[in-house]
């Protein structure tokens, strides 16, 4: 009987969305935790900080890395500089240029430079990823680590994100943070420069950005959670 | 796409550009020990840019080839800070002359930014490299690691070898607690003897272990460090050395652990060693062996079927008389062996392992003689039990009653040989051996032993008397009563014969034994034990023992009426007529059968038990066939020829 048939696949279909329903439910419910609720695993800002920091220092690594490979294409210079002038598309950020000054400034601040470091390098590398891809000169090692590196600064932007609220939760910086993750709000004006950005030069100041950003993260973390180890 | 074009541009253009800056002289700050030629003078130039904490820096720079410039002051240091298109070349903060260095301080040095410098001469005569230009943390080589020490880890089981594990501290310059800098070291180590310094793998913690060094052997160990993500390594610090002695205190478990092993090792071939020395003791115990006629000097091929004509021949004292002692020994290789003697020596009869024919003894009931005739059901009896099971099962050493005893010796033909030898045997004698082998047809004399010694009663006759049929119908209905009847015929024929000879010869004490027909008077069935006659007088036959009989008839008088004589075997002497009807030995002399058949009836209804004319047949007189019948050689009556009795 037809009717009986849609009756029974009607009901199939409502269990099997059922399933899933509970499924998707279960799997979103697992990271919300709030204070002290028992069986909810909550990381603390300590972990949080160790593993945002190692993840930018094999950003930093990775980009060492494709640095070191595309110099071998180029005339190496003694101190990874080149010859060509480079000029990156995120020097009107503004960042600390030394311990002193990254110590000196505020966390808020600190955690808004790194955040606009993160968030002005998302499409540029994505790009550069791209043409990599295309390019039958490098290999595949090298176009991997390009697409991870990609990733790895996305992935690297929403943890820090996590962790700026984390901070603001725990009340250790002022709620003045989230309003500067919308990339558009950041740099408005440098859209068009990087386009203009060679790869090698890209990867020179990428090279440069992550290690400022690994080197800021570590200067934020030991001033919000002073460790033995810090 | 314009990506693609520009790149490859850009490779040409520096390409082009790195082929004219390499015949530049100017390039030594770049290339180590690059192809300069010694001719071209060496410009002032700077050697090289340090830092130790990334948070300053220091140039050194050398007046080169013009030695009127290396006087301090000739030359002075101007860098560029590009941190703004607007930027501009400024002099050096710090000037150390007599090092010819310029160091920039804390807060000249900034990070991330890129520095050019330059040298000028008073007259602003410039020299300027490229090259020379550079990010602070791109030129950071830390300082070495400090407090170098060493533990001692594990030694390895055989004491050659061990480990030693390294502890270091980071360097107190650079701020590594704060984060600034992350540091990851290089640990190496050469032995005193080599030149070849080895390389652990660079790791970013402040210990490592160093595996497998060798005792007695001194090494030199040396740390240092660079930047993570960076290449500059910093300089070495001072060596460490380690040298460690024997330790003997380690040794001792050593050599306990191979002496078990070694002791059961050795415990565990002796054991085999042993199980294979003892190999056939073990056999014995462990599987003993299967009993098997076995007969002292008889070949066991001829105790297999079919081959009892030899055997006979030789068990009767063929050829070679009886079974000599020395006889070949067939069985050398079975010692524990337990032989059935078939000879006449002394057997003792207690000993179960002797091979004297202790089994006939027991048989025969020397000791216990008539034990194995109640158990009807032991098989054994009727081979030869040459081992101790068979015997024993047999064996009940209680004295039956003896006239239950003569009841069923007489009812049971199928054991002829047990009863037979049980009544029979009569002497003590040693010299009586087994006769067991065959149950034999009483041939006489001689065959005493194999005769049955009790039949069957197959009928019963109205006058009382009992019709006795062949001992062998119990047994084996099919078997050979045509022989017997043969071997009957045939003992008969001899039996006359030799019936005195045996006598003659008789020097055993051997029973005899008869047996005689129905007797019609009414004596009945008696288990009255037959003539029963020791050729020596002084053993006196044993009263109820063996078998029944119809009345007895003096023996002496009426040798012709003996069924059968003992026969005086001399040593061993056995005969087997019963079997082979065919036998070719006249040794059947058992000119006497416990039963023949009766042939004929003559015209007085006389039995005429054999059908030879050597005996005379008796006259043809009107007596009593029964009557008659003691003058013929004893026979019985069997039921077909019952018939002829009647008159």
């Amino acid at each position: 009987m037809p009717e009986n048939f849609r009756s029974v696949s009607a009901v199939w279909v409502g269990l099997v969305c059922l399933l899933f329903y509970s499924r998707l439910v279960r799997v979103g419910a697992a990271p919300i935790c709030t204070n002290g609720q028992a069986g909810c695993h909550i990381l603390s800002l300590a972990d949080l900080f160790d593993r945002v920091i190692q993840h930018s220092a094999r950003m930093h690594g990775i980009s060492s890395d494709l640095h070191s490979e595309f110099e071998q294409y180029f005339f190496p210079s003694k101190n990874h500089i080149g010859r060509v002038n480079r000029i990156c598309h995120t020097s009107t950020i503004l960042t600390p240029n030394g311990k002193e000054n990254a110590q000196r400034l505020a966390r808020e601040e600190l955690t808004e430079v790194i955040l606009k470091l993160l968030v002005a390098w998302r499409d540029p590398l994505w790009h550069f990823q791209q043409s990599i891809a295309h390019h039958h000169d490098f290999n595949n090692f090298s176009s991997n680590k390009a697409l991870e590196m990609s990733d790895m600064v996305h992935e690297l932007r929403k943890g820090v994100e996590k962790v700026a609220e984390k901070m603001q939760m725990l009340g250790i910086i002022s709620n003045s943070v989230n309003s500067l993750t919308s990339p558009e709000a950041l740099i408005p004006s440098d859209r068009a420069e990087w386009r203009l950005m060679k790869d090698y030069v890209l990867l020179y100041c990428f090279r440069r950005d992550s290690n400022k950003v690994q080197n800021y993260l570590k200067i934020l973390k030991c001033r919000i959670i002073p460790q033995h180890e810090c | 796409m314009a990506a693609s074009s520009s790149s490859s541009i850009l490779l040409l253009s520096l390409l082009i550009s790195s082929l004219v800056c390499l015949s530049t002289p100017g390039s030594a700050f770049l290339m180590d020990g690059g192809h300069m030629t010694s001719s071209a003078p060496l410009e002032p130039h700077f050697t090289e840019c340090i830092s130790r904490e990334q948070e300053t820096f220091r140039c050194w720079w050398s007046a080169g080839s013009f030695q009127n410039l290396s006087s301090p002051g000739a030359l002075r240091v101007f860098y560029l800070k590009k941190e703004s298109p607007t930027s501009e070349w400024k002099e050096c903060p710090e000037y150390i002359y007599s090092k010819r260095e310029c160091f920039f301080d804390t807060n000249h040095t900034s990070i991330w930014i890129t520095y050019c410098i330059q040298l000028r001469t008073q007259n602003n005569v410039t020299y300027f490299n490229e090259d020379d230009c550079f990010t602070v943390e791109n030129i950071v080589r830390p300082d070495p690691p400090v407090a170098l020490n060493w533990t001692l880890m594990n030694m390895s089981p055989s004491g050659l070898y061990y480990d030693v594990r390294v502890r270091w501290k980071p360097p107190p310059s650079a701020d590594v607690t704060a984060g600034w800098m992350r540091v990851e070291y290089e640990v190496q180590f050469r032995g005193r003897n080599s030149t070849v310094w080895e390389a652990l793998e660079v790791q970013g913690t402040t210990q490592q272990t160093i595996y497998g060094l060798r005792i007695g052997e001194e090494y030199e160990v040396r740390i240092r460090c660079r930047m993570m993500a960076f290449t500059k390594f910093g300089e070495f610090s001072d060596s460490v050395f380690i040298h460690v002695t024997e330790i003997p205190s380690k040794e001792i478990t050593f050599p306990v652990t191979l002496a078990l092993i070694f002791g059961i090792a050795g415990i565990l071939i002796l054991i085999v060693l042993i199980v294979i020395s003892q190999h056939h003791r073990l056999m014995v115990i462990l599987l003993p062996p299967i009993p098997a006629p076995k007969i002292k000097g008889i070949d066991p091929e001829l105790l297999k079927k079919g081959k009892l004509d030899e055997l006979n021949f030789i068990l009767s004292g063929g050829g070679m008389g009886s079974l000599p002692s020395y006889a070949p020994d067939f069985y050398q290789d079975e010692p524990w062996v337990e032989f059935i003697e078939v000879d006449a020596e002394d057997a003792d009869p207690g000993e179960k392992e002797d091979d004297q024919g202790s089994d006939t003894q027991r048989l025969l009931g020397l000791s216990q003689p008539v034990g194995q005739l109640t158990h009807i059901g032991c098989s054994h009896a009727i081979s030869f039990p040459d081992d101790d099971s068979g015997r024993a099962s047999c064996y009940d050493p209680d004295l039956p009653d003896q006239d239950a005893l003569m009841l069923s010796a007489a009812l049971l033909p199928g054991q002829p040989e047990e009863a037979s030898l049980d009544v029979l045997e009569r002497s003590p004698g040693p010299e009586i051996g087994e006769r067991p082998i065959v149950h034999a047809q009483p041939q006489g004399p001689q065959t005493w032993v194999n005769t049955d010694f009790y039949a069957q009663v197959s009928d019963v006759m109205p006058s009382g008397g009992v019709v006795l049929s062949p001992g062998q119908q119990l047994r084996t209905q099919e078997s050979t009563s045509a022989t017997e009847e043969e071997m009957q015929k045939k003992g008969l024929e001899n039996g006359d014969g030799e019936e005195t000879e045996a006598k003659k010869e008789g020097k055993q004490k051997e029973l005899q034994f008869q047996l005689l027909v129905v007797d019609p008077e009414g004596s009945g069935y008696t288990m009255e034990s037959v003539a029963r006659q020791i050729s020596t007088p002084s053993s006196s036959s044993m009263p109820g023992e063996g078998y029944h009989t119809i009345p007895p008839q003096p023996i002496d008088t009426k040798p012709n009426q003996e069924a059968f004589l003992p026969p005086p075997t001399t040593t061993g002497e056995f005969q087997s007529p019963y079997i082979h009807p065919d036998s070719p030995q006249s040794q059947f002399l058992a000119p006497v059968s416990d039963y023949t058949v009766v042939q004929e009836v003559d015209c007085q209804h006389s039995l005429l038990l054999n059908p030879s004319p050597a005996p005379s047949p008796p006259p043809c007189l009107p007596q009593h066939p029964l009557k008659a019948l003691p003058a013929m050689p004893v026979g019985y009556i069997s039921p077909e020829l019952l018939g002829n009795l009647s008159p």
